[in-house]
């Protein structure tokens, strides 16, 4: 983990003019040739990353938007699967993006050489369905939240979120702890550094304030986390209660499709080799007398889990996709951070950490060869 | 004129009665139905082989989770049922499974298709948010009285096509004050009859009330002008499409839903339409933006094109969204105009070629002129 | 596409035919949809056997076989050369074992009938999936690559050329001889070894068969055995690698010595007259063993196991050639008083002990010692060492000679990662299988010798050479095909999404990324069908010929029904 440096930077208008102003500064100086970051859509009820290049089409950029649809790193992705380009990129994500977006640079779905990824402290995001009730009265409400740093309105995996902090990209805008009309700028890497120097910030700053008020939320987060999960654990341990809890899935696979981290071209539950003849469907149901069809609606989710749990940020976009209201993505944060501790594994907590999938450690998992005794 | 039977049960009863004659007869070794699943009573489509699981299904039940069409789709796809089966599906869940067998995406090789004159379908946020089962006394006395139901799909209040084209079987609900005290099975082709021969009921000759069924179509085509006029308000040119699809977020779920969407790899979803970094740079030097991920308009566009000449507005589209975004009334208005070019009603008849791949010497020629 | 399946059961003489009712698997299996005909046979890999076999694909038409009858390790083979002879593809065929695995393994006949059913069901399930397949034949290429111009390098090249192998010889420093060219003589013999590595060198400069590129290193190596693609380039010039083709690659890129940096009780680099094995080898070939103030030395102390509690291992010749250092003292300065401090001595072989003993008779102290600590004392070092009652004792000498352990080379994972070759704990190249394939490796044509897989002395060197050359020469003929595998993995062009997962897990490097499409794509030639790669890919886009899902799927449906 790089050491982290830090400055300070005026913030008299708010952060989203803050970031607005550091990016245009940017443009200007040509750190970047472009950026993503979010923006209103024309309907005004909705916001949607874009790739702005135009430094007019920048003021109208909304950093920290009140909902998440598309996940920052498919946006990055989509950017850069296929290769670095010309361009010299920024993209303005949340922590869970960035962490995302680190994953899929391993999975090879993202090139980062000429992109710096500046995250802000996250104070969650609203549910897509509340914000399209009333956007104009969500939105305010998220801007209510966010000067409390109260989460009560956001989505549920946010409200235990324990990593709304954590820094992975290369700059990172803290504004917690931060003395009144300032927010820190702080820098995770050589490219952050570089910026920060290009634009005449001192990073030799002070960042106590900022870290301690950062550790005091995680803990108080950590601890709700850990009551979350007993809780949800205790509705579905067990075979019955897991069906149970996803017997209303009609698999839509829409989780799947918004997940930052599922990656398949052709999702493996999507391919032939969950096709069979209507014989062998019948000979199932035969041998229980009735059988829902199409079957296996427990086996994609537990096989998408397996598959990517690994690599979960539990950024949530799937629960807020599900056209059911499964809460999908509290089930698959909770069995992704038991999974990750499995192999002292954060995801997107390093590009150098490989995905624990293909690192071979000789001194691992020894718990399993214990058990056998 | 019909064979029709017609059992001194209600509706709800009838039904399964029946279901159960064709399992133990032998007659079917299998039932497709929708059924409650779970100790929570989700409802999901099931396949049914043992008549004592006929207890928890509800055949009419105003919900689909899923295009049963697709279903039968699926279930058919890899080969045909070498068994009997007999699957219960909506009209236009019928019509898609009609379309997708003219693209060899399934058979009906032994299988009896039973059907209903339909009184639309719920949203499935009803199912989730458990409101359907309250709902349910009101609808089933808008059915009785050939009304439209308010908690219906937008895409249902507007349907004008309720009565199945080829079922076998089709069974009388919407229009039909008596479905508190008797069933009506209209036996339409020879399977059909055959099929229920062997049933203990009263067997007649009877015919559609046309009459009765055409003011219902009047009040849907009033609810479909309705629909047209509002969704053609905001389709207003390019502009219009991007207010109505700037919220979507690509996920796709709408065309994964949809029963006529059935390539195993979207041509959206392929190396073919992914953008390289010089393609960004090209389009960032046209204009000064661009959405990431970017061909929003174009994926919907593109659909349609391919499935509009399909579509059966059946509104799954519409439940999966997850912004809520209309697609199934713009589907469903821009598919009817592009089959009203050809003539054709997606699902009628299993013989009548895709226009796609028909050509006629006598088409389209106000083109030329 | 009409499929006709031909089962034949066979009875093996009373093997199978007195423990299974082959009959009722008959009237079982006969009914089963494109089953065209059921037989039994005597013994169907006899000559008659096969004979009837080939004449019955024949005779009905067969688009499918199914035999039931003994192991695949026994006669898969064998029928699937019945199907070639009767132009059937081999591929379209499976075995069902109802031998081994079910009339051998029970006595219950009722049982063993069952099973025998499933198995025969299981197998006709199976076939009906299958797809053709194709052998395939390349050209290999005889000539070799040897990495490496040190005594390992030089035999295995002098070896090959004599059987008119082309031999490429890369060698990174200006001349050949590896470490063996800084020895004055050899130990247990103490015979001279200058002159033999000189002729040696001389031999191999004349002969045409071998190209020698000195300066120089590998930069890139890809390909599979019978085809490598090597470049090779000049180090420290600007100039455009040499592009060759060899069939075979020998890695004799020897081994270095532990750096006594690392062991600062020892003095090294801290105080003079503190020297390596190997800068006193150097020193005595001069001729001249002196100190750094040039007077001659009256007691020198030889330091043993230098490094070997950090490094874990023995490195088996310092011992050896530590009493050999003793004998080149005593010949040159005879009045030196010779030490050596050692915790363990490791004199295996049949003649070590010998020279051992002689060497203790010519006046050498051994001492056994432990917490080694050097410090000096004006012009002299002090030893101070725990002897073996653990009192505390010193020893005031005027060199140290350090034999320190030998270690892998800098560029050892620079070169493995280059050539596939995995790397053991320590940082050696690892061998197939430590007892059974010492020398060659998990990349089939890659050979590993002398002390580049280990600490080695010179005469298992030279076997190692001979080894590798010997094995080269056998498999590697020239004009010789070579018949890849033929079970390979596919990987679906359309759903690869080029997460390189598959090429993590391949363990033969097999799996190459195509950076335009960014897609991973299979070299059928190399891959081994070994599976890493579909059971890695999560979306199933990879796929092993012969073993695709549907083909496992209804073996394992009918066989549980």
């Amino acid at each position: 983990m790089n050491e982290l440096k830090g400055g300070i930077i005026p913030s008299k208008t708010g952060i989203r003019e803050t970031i607005i102003d550091l990016i245009e500064k940017s443009v200007d100086k040509g750190i970047f040739d472009a950026v993503i970051i979010p923006m209103k859509v024309p309907s005004g009820d909705s916001f949607v990353y874009v790739l702005v290049k135009d430094k007019k089409l920048l003021k109208d950029g909304f950093p920290l938007a009140p909902t998440m649809l598309v996940q920052g790193a498919k946006a990055v992705s989509s950017v850069t699967r296929l290769g670095k380009g010309n361009m010299k990129i920024a993209a303005i994500i949340r922590p869970c993006e960035a962490r995302a977006t680190v994953e899929l640079a391993k999975l090879g779905q993202a090139d980062l050489d000429n992109v710096t990824i500046i995250s802000i402290d996250c104070p969650g995001v609203l549910p897509t369905s509340d914000f399209l009730e009333d956007p104009d009265k969500y939105l305010k409400k998220f801007d209510d939240a966010y000067k409390n740093w109260d989460d009560k309105i956001m989505r549920p995996v946010c409200q235990i979120c324990d990593k709304s902090s954590m820094v992975t990209g290369d700059l990172h805008i803290g504004t917690l702890g931060a003395k009144k009309d300032t927010c820190f700028i702080i820098s995770n890497s050589e490219k952050g550094d570089s910026v920060a120097e290009k634009l005449d910030i001192n990073l030799n700053q002070n960042l106590d304030s900022w870290n301690s008020k950062v550790k005091a939320i995680s803990e108080e987060k950590k601890k709700k986390r850990i009551k979350a999960h007993k809780e949800l654990k205790s509705t579905v341990s067990g075979l019955d209660n897991l069906v149970e809890t996803f017997s209303q899935c009609i698999n839509c696979h829409n989780c799947m499709r918004v997940c930052p981290v599922c990656i398949c071209r052709l999702c493996y539950f999507d391919s032939d080799k969950v096709k069979h003849t209507a014989e062998d469907y019948l000979t199932r149901a035969e041998s229980k007398g009735s059988m829902r069809f199409l079957p296996d609606t427990t086996l994609f989710q537990m096989g998408r889990m397996m598959h990517m749990s690994i690599s979960c940020v539990s950024c949530g976009n799937c629960e807020d996709a599900c056209s059911m209201d499964i809460p999908v993505g509290q089930i698959f944060s909770m069995i992704a951070d038991e999974t990750q501790a499995l192999f002292d594994y954060v995801s997107g907590r390093s590009l150098d950490e490989p995905i624990p999938l293909v690192a071979y450690k000789k001194e691992e998992l020894h718990q399993m060869e214990d058990a056998n005794d | 004129m019909t064979k029709a039977l017609k059992l001194n049960k209600s509706a709800e009863e009838g039904i399964l009665e029946f279901l159960k004659y064709l399992l133990e007869s032998g007659k079917v070794k299998g039932v497709f139905t929708l059924k409650r699943i779970s100790k929570n009573s989700a409802i999901a489509y099931s396949l049914i082989t043992n008549p004592d699981e006929l207890k928890d299904a509800v055949p009419f039940y105003p919900l689909m989770p899923v295009n049963a069409g697709k279903l039968m789709s699926r279930f058919t796809l890899k080969e045909g049922a070498k068994k009997p089966v007999a699957a219960i599906l909506k009209p236009c869940e019928l019509r898609g499974f009609i379309e997708l067998i003219k693209r060899e995406q399934g058979t009906l090789d032994n299988l009896y298709i039973i059907s209903s004159i339909c009184g639309g379908v719920f949203p499935s946020r009803t199912e989730v948010d458990r409101s359907a089962e309250k709902k349910l006394p009101k609808y089933w006395e808008s059915v009785k009285k050939g009304e439209i139901s308010p908690d219906l799909r937008s895409v249902c209040k507007a349907c004008e096509e309720f009565i199945p084209y080829t079922a076998d079987i089709t069974f009388d609900l919407l229009g039909n004050n008596d479905i508190d005290k008797h069933s009506i099975f209209y036996l339409n082709t020879k399977k059909g009859e055959d099929l229920a021969k062997d049933m203990k009921g009263d067997f007649s000759e009877k015919e559609f009330d046309r009459k009765k069924l055409e003011k219902i179509n009047e009040k849907r085509q009033a609810e479909k002008k309705k629909l047209y006029d509002e969704i053609g308000k905001k389709m207003n040119g390019i502009d219009g499409l991007v207010e109505i699809f700037g919220r979507c977020i690509g996920c796709h779920g709408c065309s994964k839903v949809c029963p006529i969407c059935y390539c195993k790899l979207c041509e959206f979803e392929s190396p073919d339409s992914e953008y390289s970094p010089s393609n960004y740079e090209t389009e960032l030097r046209k204009r000064g933006g661009i959405k990431v991920p970017p061909g929003t308009i174009y994926f919907h566009l593109g659909r349609l094109t391919h499935i509009g000449i399909s579509c059966v507005a059946c509104g799954q589209c519409n439940d999966v969204c997850p912004v809520d975004i209309p697609v199934a009334d713009i589907f469903k208005k821009v598919g009817e105009s592009i089959q009203k070019m050809f003539d054709y009603v997606p699902g009628k008849d299993v013989e009548e070629e895709i226009p796609l791949v028909s050509f006629k010497q006598e088409e389209f020629a106000e083109i030329e002129e | 596409m009409e499929r006709k399946i031909g089962v034949y059961i066979c009875e093996c003489g009373p093997n199978i035919s007195e423990k299974i009712d082959i009959d009722k698997v008959i009237d079982a299996v006969s009914p089963i949809e494109d089953v065209a005909v059921v037989e039994k046979f005597k013994l169907l890999c006899s000559a008659d056997g096969k004979k009837f076999l080939e004449e019955q694909i024949k005779k009905n038409s067969l688009t499918h076989l199914v035999v039931a009858a003994c192991s695949p390790k026994d006669h898969e083979k064998t029928f699937m050369m019945v199907c070639e002879n009767a132009e059937l593809n081999p591929y379209l065929f499976q075995l069902a074992n109802i031998r081994e695995q079910c009339a051998w393994i029970t006595e219950d006949k009722e049982e063993a009938t069952k099973k025998a059913i499933r198995l025969v069901k299981a197998a006709i399930g199976r076939v009906k999936y299958h797809s053709s397949l194709e052998k395939k034949e390349i050209d290999s290429i005889p000539d070799v690559l040897v990495i490496g111009g040190g005594i390992a390098g030089m035999e295995a090249s002098l070896q090959l050329a004599s059987k008119q192998r082309n031999v490429y010889l890369v060698e990174k420093t200006s001349d050949l001889g590896g470490l063996v060219k800084n020895y004055e003589k050899t130990f247990l013999g103490m015979k001279p070894i200058s002159d033999i590595i000189d002729e040696k060198t001389k031999k191999i400069d004349s002969n045409g068969n071998i190209k020698v590129f000195k300066d120089s290193e590998v930069e890139e190596a890809i390909g599979f055995f019978g085809n490598f693609e090597i470049k090779i380039k000049r180090t420290n010039e600007e100039s455009e690698p040499v592009e060759i083709n060899v069939g075979a690659i020998v890695l004799a890129t020897g081994s270095a010595l532990f750096n006594p940096d690392k062991t600062p009780e020892y003095g090294y680099g801290k105080f003079e007259n503190v020297i390596t094995s190997l800068e006193f080898e150097k020193m005595n070939l001069s001729g001249k063993i002196l100190l750094k103030n040039n007077k001659t030395p009256n007691s020198v102390a030889t330091i043993h196991c230098v490094g070997r509690e950090e490094r874990g291992y023995c490195s088996e010749i310092c011992c050896m050639y530590s009493l050999k250092f003793a004998r080149y003292l005593k010949e040159k300065l005879p009045n030196v008083k010779v030490s050596n401090f050692y915790s363990d001595l490791c004199i295996p072989g049949k003649t070590d002990q010998k020279f051992f003993n002689q060497t203790k008779e010519k006046n050498v102290g051994f001492i056994r010692s432990s917490n080694i600590k050097l410090t000096k004392k004006g012009e002299q070092l002090n030893i101070e060492y725990d002897d073996e009652n653990k009192n505390k004792q010193n020893l005031l000498v005027d060199m140290i000679i350090l034999s320190p352990a030998m270690v892998p080379n800098d560029d050892a994972t620079k070169i493995a990662e280059m050539t596939g070759v995995s790397q053991d704990d320590e940082g050696f190249f690892a061998e197939e299988h430590e007892k059974l394939n010492p020398i060659s490796t998990s990349t089939e044509g890659i050979y590993i010798v002398g002390c580049a897989k280990g600490p080695k002395n010179i005469s298992d060197t030279i076997v190692q050479a001979e080894a590798a050359s010997g094995n080269i020469l056998s498999s590697l003929i020239p004009g010789k095909k070579l018949e890849p595998e033929v079970k390979t993995s596919q990987i679906s062009e359309s759903f690869c999404i080029g997460c390189k997962t598959c090429l993590t897990v391949c363990s033969y490097g097999a799996i190459t990324f195509d950076e335009t499409k960014k897609i991973s794509v299979v070299n059928e030639v190399i891959c081994r069908g070994c599976g890493n790669c579909v059971a890695a890919c999560p979306s199933g886009a990879a796929s092993i010929k012969h073993f695709k899902f549907n083909q496992l799927y209804q073996e394992i449906k009918e066989a549980v029904k």
